[in-house]
């Protein structure tokens, strides 16, 4: 049976709301350091084409972008798509259609409408988790794009790594936090949050700037390209 | 002037777009592309890609210039408004 002809499933109810939505998606963006666009009534009318495309193609997909009919490629619009395009919106301060903004702009309005690709190769502070979600002492795998990043409290300081050990590929926030450095989970190679460095030769990892700006953990990275 | 606008039935965006245009008295060709069907809606999900290098709508085409999403501002200069 090809993919046109399964039936389609519902990832909602028949009776879904645009007050359900709101309920489901506001609690795990706000981890990903983003809220609802300020302006409600604009926020409400894309949250019932979102209804729309719920009824007609059976999830909600973002309404300004058509779904191509390559399964891989139409899951990275299925709303919200932030963790798809994270450096991005970060960038642009909201989502392609600005139904979501960055936690910290008090503003929404002046983010609709546009829909313009940010340049490639400028910095840009990405928003990862909430500090809450990062206990004192522990190590987290977020990603980037393609970067796989684990970042790491210790005391009140923040680090970013990337995540793959250099010796067998284990990911280091599957790990423990000892002091300032990140121990592999499966062989002990200790790795330093604060510079990426380990004792052994030539397997030092890359480190990122990280912060802390009103409960958000922002990792800085360069721009690349829309996926 | 020569107007395509490619849109989504369901697009908010689509929507201010053709708002903003049939209050400004502009005609345009519409072609609403996730109403087509089979090839005629690949060619134009093609087309859209050519022009603006992803799948977001709406996209506009005026005399050669190309704008996506609803930006008034560029819109304003491109129509002459």
């Amino acid at each position: 049976m090809s993919s046109d002809q399964r039936p389609v499933r519902r990832m909602f109810g028949e009776d879904t709301t645009i007050q359900d939505l709101k309920d489901h998606m506001g609690p795990f963006v706000a981890h990903l350091g983003y809220k609802f666009n300020t302006e409600t009534e604009f926020v409400d009318e894309v949250l019932a084409s979102e209804i729309e495309i719920l009824d007609r193609d059976g999830d909600i997909y973002c309404p300004c972008r058509i779904r191509t009919g390559d399964p891989k490629e139409d899951l990275k619009i299925v709303c919200p798509c932030i963790p798809f395009f994270a450096d991005q919106f970060a960038a642009l301060g909201k989502c392609w259609c600005g139904l979501f903004i960055l936690e910290g702009i008090e503003d929404g309005a002046a983010l609709i409408g546009v829909i313009e690709e940010p340049e490639a190769g400028a910095e840009v502070d990405v928003p990862v988790c909430r500090l809450e979600d990062l206990p004192l002492g522990s190590a987290r795998h977020v990603k980037i794009g393609k970067s796989d990043i684990a970042v790491v409290r210790v005391a009140d300081e923040v680090f970013a790594l990337s995540n793959l050990c250099r010796h067998a590929f284990a990911p280091l926030s599957d790990g423990f936090v000892d002091g300032y450095e990140l121990v592999c989970p499966w062989h002990g190679w200790r790795y330093d949050v604060r510079s990426g460095t380990t004792d052994h030769p030539n397997a030092d990892v890359r480190t990122y700037p990280a912060a802390v700006r009103d409960g958000v953990v922002f990792v800085s990275v360069v721009l690349g390209r829309a996926r | 002037m020569n107007i395509r606008l490619y849109a989504l039935s369901t697009c908010p965006y689509c929507r201010m777009t053709k708002r903003y245009l049939d209050e400004h008295g502009i005609t345009y060709d519409h072609i609403e592309v996730d109403t087509l069907e089979g090839e005629e809606k690949q060619q134009a999900i093609d087309t859209v890609k050519e022009l603006s290098g992803g799948t977001s709508f709406p996209v506009i085409v005026a005399d050669g210039e190309v704008v996506v999403g609803f930006n008034k501002t560029r819109l304003a200069e491109i129509l002459g408004l």
